[in-house]
This record gives structure tokens, C-alpha cells and sequence, in this order.
């Protein structure tokens, strides 16, 4: 390698590093959450079988499902000031991102919560509980740990997929490769570096989500301390 | 003291229960039985409000009431006085024995803590599962479970449990440790109404037999009579089919 792309790949590190920190990390966390709590209540009207909205749900799903997320992004930041409506393109990058991923999110909660059993609501009932403190302490507790990988697995691609917002002038960390590669014209390195740091990145969200899943397991068996306390 | 007049339930078209009268006086041991299909179980499910039956009454107590007509409120208030026993268990996946057990007392009936602790680690004693306290129900066998299952309920201190098939899903020789706790309940005078196909049990422990037959009482008779001079054909044929099985696993 000549010291010219050597110097070059180690100035621009930190640089791009610090547009990881500072968008697209920023950027999956908000959307994360704010997927997160749509895609629950759009699960929970389809579940709970509420009329209106239960429509509503399954068509706002099949449209955001059903249409690539670049010509949603699109449409929010570049289609909808003709209307009236400008957003800059940091919130236009979280509205659009969010919603598409709220689509699926609660398909994947929707299914976690069906895979309960139902024999765990009908005990439930039979030991007097409502339905909000079944659905509290027994089903959603119980669906969480199903949901849990394929809710990982949507952070990790939500992380690369962040890269598209560079199409709409948001300066994340891939909009920050293009523009250092354009100045030295070096876009395979430049690029292959971006490539590793998204690779750090879900690296770390790897060993993150394999704790989590452990801690999310039913304790095993911690002999005995009510055993202890009664004898 | 608990009593259902006149219950029709149809799944779809399928008319499974066709008018069923069926009444349980305190401290009896009802068992009911008769073949698959017959509506055991879905009598059952419509006693403790799981199905919703089209047509009929029920009473319990001084409580009387069209089924059809029943408020979410009082279904909660008439399912406090019966305890649950399910074919599969159901115990709480993401609850110990122990926790099983507290949920009832400590969420739907507010026991204070110290007095449920007590509760729950009595009636895990009384089925044997103490030990078993902390484990969760995947680390305990169908017949464990189905003892913690039964100290769940019975924790709650219904004044009848309605046992659906307890023994069906389990290894034949886990069988007998959740019928011995069932008949020490009985002898304790626990009003009991057991939907199964334990021949023995029902012959043994039960003061009447309920024999359904697709979809109606058949037979509703004290239990030595049911036995010994049944009423007609089809309960001969049964009767032939079951305990037969029954003499040839002993």
C-alpha cells in the first residue's frame, strides 16, 4: 500500500468515525425506538381486535411493506414540499425510516404474541387476572423473548440500511466516505473502510445482542430459597 | 350449588352440546365422561365462561343468570369461586412453581404478601412440589406440573375446581402421583368436577357419574349404580370398551 493511501485512510478514520457517533448511530437508536413503540401499537390493535384500527393497521403495513424504503425517503423529503410540506432532511431521514420500520416490527411482535399459547390467557382468566395484567405479566413477558432475534437482527440491518439517507444529503457516515473518496479520487478504499467500520459497529451489536438474549432467558434453577425459607 | 340449565353450544354448524342440565351439590366429586366428541370438555369450558354458550342459564349460589346475558365482571367474580385444572397444564412458562402459584393470590385476590407466601408454600407442600419451588414449569415433568397446576388452584380456595382431562397428556406412569393428589382433595371434601377417562378414578373416588353422549346427558347417576346396572346400550358399549383397557393395563 503506497504511504499516500495509508495517510489518507488514517486521517479520514477518525473523521469517519466521529460521522458514526454523531449520525448514523444517532440515527438507528431514534428510529429503533420509534419503530419500536408504532410497530407494538400496531400489533396491539390487530391482536386486540379493535375495529377501526385494526383496517388501518394491516393497510398502513401492506403500503410500507410493499414499497422499497428509497422511494419512500424520497417522497417524504423530496415529494413533499410540492405540497407544502418541508422537512429538513435529518427528521425527513427518522419519519421515513421509522415508519417503514414500524411495518415491520409489528409483524414481528404481532407474531411473537400469537405464539403464546392461548392456554396461557385461558389460566390466566381462571386465577382471576384481567386482561391487561395477563397480556403485562404473562403473554408479553412470554412474546418478548420470542421477538427478541428478529428484533435484533432489524437493528443490524436498520444500521446499514442508514446509509441510504446519504441520498438525501444527511451526513452519517457513508455521505462522509463519498465525499472524502471524491476529494483523493479513492473510492475503493475510502469505501472499503466505511464497509469496516459499519463492521465494527454490528460486530459490537452482535456480542450486545448475544448478552441480552442470556439475561432474557428464565433463570435456571437457583436452589431454593423459598424451599430454605419454609423448611 | 353450581348448576347450568338448558346449555346449547354449536361450533360453526356442529352442534356440540344439545341442552345439557347439569347441577354439582357441595363437597360432591363429580366425574364426567363419555367419548371423544361427546361435548365433555366443552361443557366444561362453557361452565368456567372459556367458550361462550349460546343458550342456556347458570346459578351459582344465590347468583342466577342468563349465560348469554353475563358481564365481563361477573364472569370474573363467578371464575374467583372455581379453580382450573387444564389437559396441558398451562402453568405460567415464564413463572416458577413458587410464582405460579403467588399470581392468583397476589394479583387478583391482593393477598398480602406474607399471607400468600404462606398460602403458596402450604398448598406446594400439600401436592408435594415444594421442592420444586423454584424451577420453572419447562424443568419439571407433565406430573409435576400438573401437581403445581393443582396447588395453584387450589391455593386460590375455590369453592369448586373443574379438573379438564388432568391426566390425559401425561406418561401412564405419571399418572398416578396427580390422581393421588386428586383423591386426597376428595377425601378432604373438595367439590370437584372431572372431566376424564380414568376409569378407575371415576369408579373409586367420584359419588356420581355424568355420562354424555353426543352432546347430551346420557346418564347422571350415583356412581356404584352407574357401574354396576347401566342404563342402556351405548354406556354398556362404553363401559365394555373402557374397562376393558382398564383391566388390561393392570
Amino acid at each position: 500500500m503506497s504511504e499516500r493511501l495509508l495517510d489518507i485512510l488514517l486521517s479520514s478514520f477518525p473523521k469517519l468515525l466521529l460521522a458514526c457517533l454523531r449520525a448514523t448511530i444517532p440515527l438507528t437508536v431514534i428510529i429503533f425506538a420509534v419503530s419500536l413503540v408504532l410497530g407494538f401499537l400496531l400489533a396491539l390493535v390487530q391482536i386486540m381486535d379493535i375495529k377501526g384500527l385494526k383496517r388501518f393497521a394491516r393497510i398502513y403495513i401492506w403500503i410500507f411493506r410493499g414499497t422499497p424504503l428509497l422511494v419512500q425517503l424520497y417522497i417524504i423529503f423530496f415529494g413533499l414540499p410540492s405540497i407544502g410540506i418541508t422537512l429538513d432532511a435529518f427528521p425527513a431521514a427518522v419519519i421515513a425510516f421509522s415508519l417503514n420500520n414500524a411495518a415491520y416490527n409489528s409483524e414481528t411482535i404481532r407474531s411473537a404474541i400469537l405464539s403464546v399459547p392461548q392456554g396461557q390467557t385461558e389460566a390466566g382468566y381462571m386465577v382471576g387476572l384481567n386482561y391487561r395484567q395477563i397480556m403485562m405479566r404473562i403473554v408479553l413477558p412470554q412474546a418478548a423473548r420470542v421477538a427478541f432475534p428478529t428484533l435484533s437482527n432489524s437493528v443490524i440491518s436498520l444500521t446499514k440500511d442508514t446509509s441510504l439517507v446519504a441520498s438525501i444529503t444527511v451526513v452519517e457516515l457513508f455521505k462522509t466516505a463519498q465525499r472524502i473518496a471524491s476529494v483523493y479520487f479513492e473510492p475503493f478504499a475510502l469505501y472499503c473502510e466505511a464497509a469496516l467500520i459499519y463492521l465494527l459497529l454490528n460486530t459490537l451489536l452482535t456480542f450486545l445482542q448475544s448478552y441480552l438474549e442470556k439475561k432474557l432467558v428464565w433463570k435456571p434453577v437457583e436452589r431454593t430459597k423459598h424451599f430454605t425459607k419454609a423448611a | 350449588m353450581l348448576e347450568v340449565k338448558n346449555l346449547h353450544k354449536k361450533f360453526g354448524s356442529v352442534e356440540i352440546l344439545k341442552g345439557i342440565h347439569f347441577h354439582i351439590n357441595k363437597g360432591e366429586v363429580v366425574a364426567v365422561l363419555g367419548s371423544s366428541g361427546s361435548g365433555k370438555t366443552t361443557l366444561l369450558r362453557c361452565l368456567s365462561f372459556l367458550e361462550k354458550a349460546d343458550h342456556g342459564e347458570i346459578i351459582f349460589d344465590d347468583f342466577h343468570k342468563d349465560i348469554t346475558q353475563i358481564r365481563p365482571k361477573e364472569i370474573r367474580q363467578l371464575r374467583m369461586k372455581m379453580g382450573f385444572v387444564f389437559q396441558n397444564y398451562n402453568l405460567f412458562r415464564n413463572k416458577t412453581a413458587f410464582q405460579n402459584v403467588m399470581e392468583g393470590l397476589r394479583i387478583a385476590q391482593k393477598v398480602p404478601e406474607p399471607q400468600a407466601k404462606e398460602i403458596a408454600v402450604n398448598t406446594l407442600k400439600k401436592v408435594g412440589m415444594l421442592e420444586r419451588s423454584d424451577y420453572y414449569p419447562d424443568q419439571l415433568s407433565g406430573g409435576q406440573q400438573q401437581r403445581v397446576a393443582i396447588a395453584r388452584a387450589i391455593a386460590l380456595s375455590p369453592k369448586v375446581i373443574l379438573f379438564d382431562e388432568p391426566t390425559s397428556a401425561l406418561d401412564p406412569e405419571l399418572t398416578g402421583e396427580v390422581l393421588d393428589v386428586m383423591k386426597m382433595l376428595a377425601r378432604e371434601g373438595t367439590t370437584m368436577v372431572v372431566v376424564t377417562h380414568e376409569m378407575g378414578f371415576a369408579q373409586e373416588v367420584a359419588n356420581r357419574i355424568i355420562f354424555m353422549d353426543g352432546g347430551r346427558i346420557a346418564a347422571d347417576q350415583p356412581s356404584k349404580e352407574f357401574f354396576t346396572s347401566p342404563q342402556d346400550e351405548n354406556i354398556k358399549r362404553f363401559l365394555r370398551r373402557t374397562l376393558a383397557d382398564y383391566d388390561y393395563t393392570i
